[in-house]
């Protein structure tokens, strides 16, 4: 099997090593292509599938002058089972899952060490922009099974260890209730905010866990922990707060009144399996960047075109730091708005974007709408 | 087009608003009482409906109307051409001008259900004209649930009805309704109402609709979701000189309703030939996919088809075990995934046509089951193609056409006759031996 140029190796370490958020535009997007171009030749070297896929897209990655004209992939395609790998299975040390709704089918991605390494060195880079760099204690607003070390690691799992580096101690402050779901162990969180009251602390959960589990219950009691130097990180999604009504608003004053911080403390952010290393927190202006290492396409469905500023579209992220699987350009399952392609008054260069909503299933309601028997299974008898 | 009216205010049966917006049960029930009541009053034959529809389908030209996907394909049926053969080919020559004829001891007539209910699909822009010129056919009064999506669009096409039919000879008989799928309380009143249904469309709609409280008197005719087929044997997809025409019917056959049809095909099966090269037909077919789509672009896109447009293409390139192939632009304006074996993949419609090639198109009949409603056939020789059609038909295929014909509307319609479903063939046995 070949091997990345340590060339390229080189140059993927010194994007990561640099500050995320400074690069001018162009001279940013002139990197990325190469480093992903030589990246889409070793991924097709490695796996003819990828090669047979590359060469059936219209415009060559190794003549393309644009990162909008490489070959990229749909994240349903990490749904396959083996997942797509460009590493032997030895030198697998973990797979991650998305968190796959019930009854979905997870994507899944494997990591090798170096891509595992890069990617806790990516979010590193990227929170410091938003959080400082120091370490402090950790509260984790989750069960401390999320800490477990496994083979295959889930969406929030993942989300929950990729902030360890920036702890110095850790708590977890839920527990698995008797009927199966998730309680709070409101002795330990009051002992953590007794112990770290107006120090710099930071707590991370997943956005509806958050809610629920922590959130809800301790509003009820009027417990205010009274912490305003905590920075809230969560992640994860919406979809379920939105179905029951919870407004992003609405999500932010309970936080708010629980912590005792200001609103400006809680940070969202955006990010996926596929896209390993790379998350997309809200700046100050509510809008998300790219940092160095990664670069965003808003398409036009109708074109699969990039959209201009202000123009809604398919969401594709691209990032040079996944070697062990093929996550460069992934077409996600999004729609967002590209904001602008550079000047957010935040401060941060590069294109600034919002994350709109899922795409939203379509509702086929037509009579061509029917399953066949090769998606059914060769087994299961013909009906008439 | 479409007004809401105050809730249990009466519906008179000529508003200027072609496609009425109900908001409750009793309106629907008086509704459809009128329609009955005005249907026994005014009996109309087959050759008075076909008149009207005659003038009808003439009059559906201009800027507008040919905007309107399948319009074409709605002036040819409602020729008099067309709908004569079907209607004594179902009915009975007598039947066309509303006679009984004898048949042995007996007399037997044509008499309409009354009032037939029709719940069209959401993806096809010309259905509910197809399906009440049906039972209007028949006689019958029509209740139409125009799907919320296709209200403007069949609100241009009543207003020619009402322009070239202004006695009113069917125009007074057709309603056209709409309301959201969701209303269940609207749907069962609709049910509730009509002596005869005609459903139409996808898995989950076509049941919901049929479990709703018809009368035990009433008709009903459901045409579910099916998918269609394009086959081509070796002498016609190597001649070099029919290559492009065959192209560009198979390009026309997937262009319309955007491949989301039930005689849309989504899969094109080759017969192999030895020495034949694949290369020079797959040109062919590009250049036809590319010359339709500039004849008619796409205008928008659910950005779900085009994502799936995106993954179809992925995974037909990922396939681990084939040796596949496809052709598409940057956009998801069209794609053509080329493998082999005799299954038909998953369709994506969205104008993706999986091309397989196969031994013998055999091999694939042999596995159709009762899903495949329409198979395009391009078949050199006659013995063969029947011997084809005959396994196809064996194996539940309901129509077998040419290729480029394969939505030319026509009855029988997935093995119904479309006509005499919505009519009761009366028995007269008289009194005294004549």
């Amino acid at each position: 099997m070949s091997t990345l140029p340590s060339e390229i190796d080189e140059r993927i370490d010194r994007l990561l090593a640099g500050p995320p958020f400074l690069q001018e535009p162009e001279h940013h997007h002139a990197e990325l292509l190469s480093v992903l171009q030589a990246e889409l030749a070793y991924a097709a070297q490695r796996e003819p599938r990828l090669q047979r896929y590359f060469e059936a897209c219209p415009v060559s990655y190794r003549a393309a002058t644009r990162i909008a004209d490489l070959p990229y992939l749909p994240a349903g395609a990490f749904k396959a089972n083996p997942p797509l790998a460009l590493v032997k299975a030895q030198e697998i040390t973990r797979t991650l899952t998305s968190s796959a709704t019930t009854g979905q089918t997870p994507s899944r991605v494997v990591l090798d060490a170096t891509t595992s390494k890069r990617m806790t060195k990516g979010v590193m880079s990227i929170l410091r922009s938003f959080i400082g760099p120091m370490r402090r204690p950790y509260l984790v607003i989750d069960t401390p099974v999320s800490l477990a070390g496994a083979d295959e690691l889930g969406a929030r799992a993942a989300a929950i260890q990729g902030l360890r580096t920036f702890a110095t101690e850790i708590v977890c402050c839920l527990r698995s209730g008797p009927a199966g779901g998730l309680e709070i162990d409101e002795a330990r969180v009051l002992a953590f905010a007794a112990k770290w009251r107006a120090a710099p602390v930071l707590a991370y959960g997943f956005t509806y866990v958050l809610w629920h589990s922590f959130v809800l219950p301790l509003q009820k009691k009027g417990i205010c922990l009274e912490m305003p130097n905590v920075w809230l990180l969560h992640s994860g999604g919406w979809k379920r707060l939105q179905d029951q009504a919870v407004t992003r608003d609405t999500f932010a004053k309970g936080a708010v009144s629980v912590f005792g911080c200001d609103e400006s403390r809680i940070l969202d952010f955006y990010g996926m399996v596929e896209n390993v290393g790379v998350v997309y927190p809200d700046c100050d202006q509510g809008n998300k960047h790219v940092p160095a290492f990664a670069q965003i396409i808003v398409r036009d469905p109708l074109t699969l075109a990039p959209v201009p500023p202000g123009g809604l579209g398919l969401v594709q992220v691209c990032s040079v730091l996944p070697t062990s699987f093929p996550g460069y350009l992934v077409l996600t399952e999004d729609i967002g708005e590209v904001v602008s392609y550079d000047g957010c008054p935040c401060g941060r260069r590069g294109t600034s974007f919002r994350f709109v909503k899922r795409v939203p299933k379509a509702e086929i309601r037509g009579c061509g709408n029917v399953e066949t028997a090769r998606e059914r299974g060769a087994t299961e008898p013909a009906h008439a | 087009m479409s007004k809401r009216r105050a809730k249990g205010a009466p519906l008179s049966l000529r508003m200027p608003d072609r496609v009425l917006s109900v908001n409750s049960a009793a309106q629907i029930a008086a509704a459809a009482q009128q329609l009955r009541e005005l249907a026994r009053r005014k009996p109309v034959t087959p050759t008075q409906a076909i008149d009207v529809l005659e003038r009808w389908g003439a009059s559906l030209r201009g800027p507008a109307l040919d905007a309107i996907p399948g319009v074409p394909f709605l002036r040819l049926w409602l020729r008099r051409g067309a709908l004569e053969p079907i209607v004594m080919h179902e009915l009975g020559r007598e039947a066309l001008h509303g006679q009984w004829h004898r048949e042995g001891p007996a007399r037997l007539g044509v008499f309409p259900l009354g009032v037939v209910g029709h719940w069209p699909a959401a993806n096809i822009e010309i259905q509910p004209v197809l399906s009440l010129s049906c039972s209007l056919l028949g006689g019958n009064a029509a209740l139409v649930r125009v799907p919320t999506s296709l209200v403007e669009v069949n609100g241009v096409l009543l207003d020619r009805l009402y322009e070239v039919d202004t006695p009113g000879v069917l125009a007074d008989r057709v309603l056209a309704v709409t309301f959201g799928h969701e209303r269940m309380d609207l749907q069962q009143a609709m049910a509730a109402a009509v002596d005869g249904a005609m459903i139409w469309g996808g898995a989950e709609a076509v049941s919901q609709i049929r479990a709703l409280p018809f009368p035990h008197w009433a008709r009903v005719v459901a045409f579910g979701p099916r998918l269609s087929v394009a086959a081509m044997d070796a002498e016609s997809w190597t001649s070099l000189a029919e290559q492009k025409t065959w192209s560009l019917r198979i390009a026309r056959d997937v262009w319309q309703f955007d491949q989301q049809a039930c005689s849309s095909p989504q899969t094109l099966f080759l017969e192999r030939r030895d020495g034949c090269d694949i290369d020079p037909f797959l040109g062919t077919l590009k250049d036809a996919f590319s010359e339709e789509n500039r004849a008619h672009p796409r205008r928008e896109i659910h950005p779900a088809l085009s994502s799936a447009i995106c993954l179809a293409r992925a995974n037909w390139l990922l396939d681990e075990g084939a040796a596949n192939r496809a052709i598409f632009p940057q956009s998801p304006d069209w794609t053509i995934l080329l493998g082999s074996g005799p299954d038909i993949p998953k369709p994506t419609q969205g104008r993706t046509l999986a091309v397989l090639l196969v031994n013998d198109l055999a091999e694939p009949i042999s596995r159709f089951d009762g899903m495949v409603q329409t198979l395009g056939l391009a078949v050199q020789q006659d013995a063969r193609e029947a011997c084809l059609a005959h396994a196809a038909a064996r194996n539940g295929v309901d129509r077998i056409v040419k290729l480029g014909r394969m939505h030319v509307f026509g009855s029988p319609w997935d093995g119904t006759d479309l006509v005499r479903s919505m009519t009761r063939v009366i028995r007269h046995v008289p009194s005294y031996d004549s």
